[in-house]
């Protein structure tokens, strides 16, 4: 399995994917640094990182993990690589799980990449104008706790965007998938059916109601981590035509 | 002894188009055998249900006295394939797509060098495989089947892509590796000159259906011998055979004659020259006409002809 993973990662060098996992939370970083520039009074580390985790699990996630196992699955897509990785003397569910885990790790790695760009993008803006500079004593193991919760949430997310770009060799599918998820996600963000909604489980960890944390917390963790299983057997079960 | 590839009736259905229609095929070890067919004839389908990626709707295939179905990890340790679609990583160089396979396969950076240096890739090894000719891929994935050695070579069209002397450097390469290495190579071309000038063995698929199997040599040999007479007037030396009972056809290079069951070649040269030149005939030539692939696979696959020489 290790070695499978190994390859997983170096297939990474140099592809799209790589530069999605630097410019999604970059983009946050950009857009946390200008607001900071034009803000006139001081605020807290926790309400200026919860903004930027609030941005990036109400709406970049959910479009980020929708790029991210589309460019991922396109990699072995388009160049038709299937046939040749499913003839190799490897088990088939190792190469659909070690997918699954490179992805999962990579949206982690954002999620982490965000925290720390933000806390840039913070820094900077404050020593450009020291007026703005973040009150209060900045809690990293609150803010990965909660970035941990983000990430969990988001399994089931993920376990169907990753099944809907491996299962199908276009990119449509996915890619209309993750925009209708993330845009019903962000219409009907206060609606109370939303805790159960994939792509608004992320945002959910950001609720005061311990309810919503708590459900949200389960069924994408929960249910990601089973979904993820299911849909591994199932790519390795099928035929790829 | 063991085949190196043994199908028995394998078939596969897609809806309700039989691809492949119980084809048993007996591929010999250290045999180039050539799997002939048009387009769509069912080669790839063949070669992937040999290779486990498809499930055969009906039949088994076994390689090296392996069952591919039951045994599908032991099988794939045997076999090296190139197939149609490369499946490289284009934003890689040749080398680092390499040793993904190596690295999958439990191989070292030693193994990726020999075989770029077998394919003659090392120089453009660094280079991103994005920027590749169609010819470059194909040895590069020529390569990539070779990584470990595997005593059964899989080869779907290999020399697409290839210039003429690309196309000729890969011919006798195919057929020096059975000698060099003892490996087995399923050979699929529609290109009847590659597989004539490449292969020992030979199998012609048409609809689905392996309609002629068999050594090369052997199956040249089993075709009627026939003689090939150049004369100054056609018309005439056509009705004077004719007459004679034989059937002469007409082609590019003059009147092929046909020999009667038994009839020496020498002989019957002797006795229609004979009788053109009393006739008044001229005969500029006559003498064997050497049998073809192309005779034997117009034979057994219908009028429809193949490429005979790469595009």
């Amino acid at each position: 399995m290790i070695a499978v993973l190994s390859v997983e990662l170096r297939k990474l060098n140099r592809s799209l994917a790589a530069v999605l996992v630097l410019a999604a939370p970059s983009l946050i970083g950009f857009f946390t640094f200008f607001v900071l520039l034009r803000n006139k009074h001081p605020s807290s580390w926790e309400n200026l990182l919860q903004a930027s985790t609030g941005i990036w699990a109400f709406f970049m996630l959910p479009m980020s993990v929708t790029a991210l196992t589309a460019l991922v699955a396109q990699m072995e897509h388009a160049p038709r690589a299937w046939d040749h990785l499913r003839a190799l003397p490897v088990a088939r569910w190792k190469l659909y799980a070690a997918k699954a885990i490179c992805v999962v790790a990579l949206v982690a790695v954002m999620t982490l990449l965000n925290q720390l760009i933000a806390w840039a993008a913070i820094s900077g803006a404050a020593a450009l104008k020291p007026a703005v500079a973040p009150t209060g004593a900045l809690d990293v193991s609150q803010a990965l706790l909660l970035n941990g919760k983000i990430v969990a949430a988001a399994l089931l997310m993920i376990a169907i965007q990753l099944w809907a770009a491996l299962r199908f060799s276009s990119f449509v599918p996915a890619l209309a998938l993750g925009i209708g998820g993330t845009f019903f996600s962000v219409v009907a963000t206060s609606a109370k059916q939303g805790v159960f909604f994939p792509w608004q489980m992320p945002m959910n960890m950001l609720a005061r109601d311990a309810w919503r944390v708590e459900t949200a917390l389960a069924l994408g963790g929960g249910l990601g981590l089973l979904a993820l299983i299911v849909a591994v057997l199932h790519l390795a079960r099928r035929e790829v035509l | 002894m063991i085949a190196a590839i043994k199908t028995e009736g394998l078939s596969r259905r897609f809806g309700a188009r039989l691809a492949v229609d119980g084809v048993s095929m007996t591929v010999p070890e250290r045999a180039v055998y050539g799997f002939l067919g048009r387009n769509g004839a069912g080669k790839t389908t063949t070669m992937k249900m040999v290779l486990g990626l498809l499930k055969p709707t009906a039949g088994r295939m076994r390689v090296l006295g392996l069952d591919v179905a039951r045994q599908r990890m032991a099988a794939a340790r045997k076999i090296g394939a190139l197939l149609e679609a490369h499946g490289f990583y284009g934003n890689l160089t040749g080398r680092e797509n390499l040793a993904l396979t190596a690295t999958l396969l439990g191989l070292g950076a030693t193994e990726v060098e020999r075989v770029l240096e077998v394919v003659e890739m090392r120089a453009d090894a660094g280079r991103k495989v994005g920027g590749y000719s169609l010819g470059m891929r194909q040895r590069l994935g020529l390569a990539r089947a070779m990584l470990g050695a595997p005593p059964v070579l899989l080869l779907d069209e290999p020399t697409n892509g290839l210039d003429p002397d690309g196309i000729a450097d890969m011919r006798r390469f195919l057929k020096s590796l059975p000698e060099r290495t003892g490996a087995t190579v399923l050979l699929s071309s529609h290109l009847l000159g590659e597989i004539e000038q490449t292969a020992t063995h030979v199998g012609v698929v048409n609809d689905g259906r392996l309609v002629l199997e068999g050594e090369l040599a052997r199956l040249k040999a089993d075709l009627a011998p026939e003689l090939i007479v150049r004369t100054g007037d056609d018309t005439r030396a056509v009705s004077l055979l004719l007459a004679q009972g034989r059937s002469p056809v007409a082609a590019e290079t003059g009147l092929t004659v046909a020999l009667r069951p038994g009839e020496d070649a020498d002989q019957a040269a002797a006795a229609i020259t004979r009788l053109l030149v009393e006739s008044g005939a001229s005969v500029f030539a006559i003498g064997p006409r050497e049998q073809s692939l192309e005779d034997i696979y117009r034979r057994v696959a219908g009028s429809r002809s193949l490429q005979t020489e790469a595009a």
